[in-house]
């Protein structure tokens, strides 16, 4: 399959908090479409279409939001597209416009995410209305214990995730958790929420959106040309599995084994760890970093969480990971795999401010959702040929 | 043949109704909170958009997205009906308890539509082009109910009373859906195998998995599964993971102290029955290999309409653990 190239040339984001009670829904979403319009330097007549990605929804109890926000992201009289796979949505939404471009149908694409999870109740949502919610964390909680059963990982590697991605989010403007001076040992004297998770190794709740401007490779070189490096979109992979079937392992799922394969397989990467710079990965509950780092082919199966040991996935490490803070920090649902997706692309772009990693030329980001059922994947750089093949 | 399609809505005799709700909640921003400010003064407002003026009003303009400087007029309150659509049997989730119009309103002033009610005895009474004015409630909130209705005529009828007093802000919005959802012959059956105190599944013909009896297909396989599948399947089994549930309050939250879930793997077979509620087990009790068995729901419990099955949970065995260290493999 020939496509074309894809820049991503125009990023915006929130500011993300657990209220914003200041904005209407309208004027959330337009918040983030601003930035990323401004980044771009163009305006809302520029965008051929838009791809607009959320949560159930249940979450906000808004119907068809798709139709209800078209004028409001500058869509009338233009193709307007809802993307859904729970959790992972906001980087599937990423994916969908940038294939809009590859495949030569629109010239300027507007992606867009977000979640507003203040009108609503996220465990209320995800019990589909019912009693006895177990959430997320409880739903995911079985997994994290057989990772943590099957890899002998010691115990403090889950809260030393939550304070990286905590500290990390201290560099980040827009991230929603700001918690100065946290420690391991405030992590671990946190609630236990959804045994083994505590309360300080859970994401939180958050109102916000994400907005990503994607063009095609004139675009891409107009912008280069003009000083403002744009991203490539070097490879894009999407995978889903059932929920349950006998044998199926949702530690290691081969959902998110086979998206990573294929994306690394289209963006000619052979080593991850060694030709990847950065990573930017779903991680809503602390153990999920060592999982998919596994998961995804970054460390061999049993060794993510001494990477995580080592202080590796630090922002000053040899392999950072979420340093936007994550999925951790800031978790406007919709929007949360599609901040994922941005900040790799500032990171290669080298916009990414106080939590830039120095010398990110090719960045890998990952959304996952449902029962972990749900993966999308990109790889960018900062130039269509980084390793020079 | 017929197709499972076919098959599948011929089959379905029994229906269950849900009702889902919800108390949501709307931040209205800087152009429809004034709006609903407005409202609660009896008033309605717009906003200019070049040399249209938009009601309701809205932050950007709906054919190109430019962001409206916020320049409010008052409009109407009287109005013209653009088109209207007669609703002769209202359910309890609409506006008013008797028949009545939904109508596309262009109040004086205004050059876009407002959708509301107008309150007419009967069909007879509405025509594309008649004039109508708000009839206001007493006590008003600041949301668009604070019109009762529209009426024909010029004149609006405005009611002294009760008003927030502060800028509305915030919108309140009480969702409520009640489905009817078809229950499927597999279900059917599953019900009636646990209604016996039999456990049972259906198995694959292909790869030989065994799902639960009210699945109905392989997914790996894509094959239908019916009564042909049935197998029985022990009712004992080891806890092969667990989580420990801090029950997070929300409206419906039926759940206050913290409750464990368990994945079983059932004894015998290779099945494993995620997330299942253990029974008079303390939750610093549960472990990976405790060895337990199916809780049925004794004739009192049965009788209990609103219980969702008659299987409880599970108790433990007594049994020493399974120590086997590859059981933490075997979450699904």
């Amino acid at each position: 399959m020939s496509t074309r190239p894809v820049a991503i040339v125009g990023i915006g984001q929130t500011n993300h908090k657990s209220k914003r009670w200041d904005v209407s829904l309208g004027g959330l979403v337009r918040e983030a479409a601003f930035r990323a319009l401004e980044d771009a330097e163009m305006e809302w007549s520029d965008i051929d279409a838009v791809v607009l990605g959320k949560a159930p929804d249940l979450f906000e109890g808004i119907m068809k939001p798709e139709l209800y926000l078209s004028d409001a992201l500058g869509a009338t009289g233009k193709p307007m597209f809802r993307v859904h796979t729970a959790g992972s949505v906001g980087g599937t939404t990423g994916i969908v416009a940038s294939h809009l471009v590859a495949a030569g149908r629109h010239k300027r694409v507007l992606a867009v995410g977000y979640q507003k999870q203040s009108e609503g109740n996220a465990q209320f949502a995800l019990g589909s209305g019912q009693g006895a919610s177990m959430g997320a964390g409880g739903a995911f909680a079985p997994y994290m214990r057989g990772y943590i059963h099957r890899s002998g990982a010691p115990e403090d590697i889950g809260p030393m995730v939550a304070v990286k991605d905590r500290q990390n989010a201290l560099k980040n403007p827009y991230a929603h958790l700001k918690i100065e001076n946290i420690s391991i040992e405030q992590v671990k004297a946190s609630p236990m929420m959804w045994d083994p998770i505590r309360y300080l190794e859970s994401c939180p709740s958050s109102d916000g959106a994400c907005a990503v401007v994607l063009t095609d490779e004139e675009g891409g070189k107009a912008a280069a040309a003009a000083g403002r490096t744009p991203a490539w979109v070097l490879a894009t992979a999407v995978r889903s599995e059932p929920f349950q079937f006998p044998g199926r392992d949702p530690v290691r799922p081969a959902g998110a084994v086979d998206c990573a394969t294929d994306v690394y397989r289209q963006a000619g990467i052979t080593n991850p760890r060694e030709q990847l710079d950065c990573a930017e990965l779903y991680v809503p509950f602390s153990w999920y970093e060592p999982m998919w780092l596994e998961a995804h082919l970054i460390a061999e199966e049993g060794q993510g969480w001494k990477m995580v040991e080592a202080g590796d996935t630090a922002l000053t490490g040899s392999f950072p990971v979420n340093m936007s803070g994550g999925v951790l920090s800031s978790n406007p649902i919709g929007a949360s795999g599609l901040l994922r997706f941005a900040e790799a692309a500032l990171q290669v772009r080298g916009m990414a401010g106080e939590h830039q990693v120095e010398e990110a030329n090719v960045a890998v980001a990952q959304a996952y959702g449902a029962a972990a059922q749900y993966y999308a994947m990109w790889v960018v750089a900062n130039s269509l040929d980084p390793f020079g093949s | 043949m017929r197709t499972s399609h076919e098959r599948g809505i011929a089959e379905v005799t029994i229906t269950v109704e849900s009702t889902i709700k919800f108390p949501y909640k709307r931040s209205l921003g800087p152009v429809i909170g004034p709006f609903m400010t407005a409202l609660a003064e009896q008033r309605f407002i717009a906003i200019r958009s070049g040399s249209r003026v938009i009601c309701p009003p809205l932050e950007w303009d709906p054919e190109t997205a430019a962001e409206l400087p916020r320049d409010f007029v008052d409009v109407g309150p009287a109005g013209t009906v653009c088109t209207w659509s007669w609703v002769s049997r209202p359910t309890e989730q609409h506006p008013l308890d008797r028949p009545f119009a939904f109508a596309l309103i262009k109040l004086d002033g205004a050059d876009t539509a407002l959708t509301h009610v107008v309150d007419v005895e009967s069909i007879d009474q509405m025509s594309t082009g008649m004039r109508v004015a708000p009839r206001w409630r007493a006590e008003r909130l600041g949301h668009i109910t604070d019109v009762e209705a529209f009426v024909p005529g010029e004149e609006a009828i405005t009611v002294n009373g009760g008003v927030p007093g502060e800028p509305v802000t915030m919108m309140s919005y009480d969702a409520s859906i009640t489905y009817k959802i078809p229950v499927s012959d597999n279900t059917i059956k599953a019900h009636e195998a646990t209604a016996q105190g039999r456990l049972v599944g259906l198995k694959c013909p292909v790869c030989e998995r065994i799902y639960a009896r009210d699945r109905g297909f392989c997914p790996i396989d894509t094959v239908e599964l019916t009564d042909d599948h049935e197998v029985e399947l022990p009712q004992r089994g080891v806890v092969t993971s667990y989580t420990i549930i801090t029950p997070v309050q929300y409206p419906g939250q039926t759940e206050t102290e913290p409750f464990s879930r368990v994945m079983v793997l059932i004894d015998e077979i290779d099945v494993v029955m995620m997330y299942q509620p253990l029974v008079d087990v303390p939750v610093e009790d549960v472990r990976i290999g405790m060895r337990v068995a199916v809780v049925w729901a004794s004739e009192a419990e049965k009788a209990d309409a609103g219980r969702p099955g008659n299987l409880v949970g599970w108790m433990p065995t007594g049994e020493p653990d399974n120590t086997d260290p590859s059981l933490a493999n075997r979450i699904m």
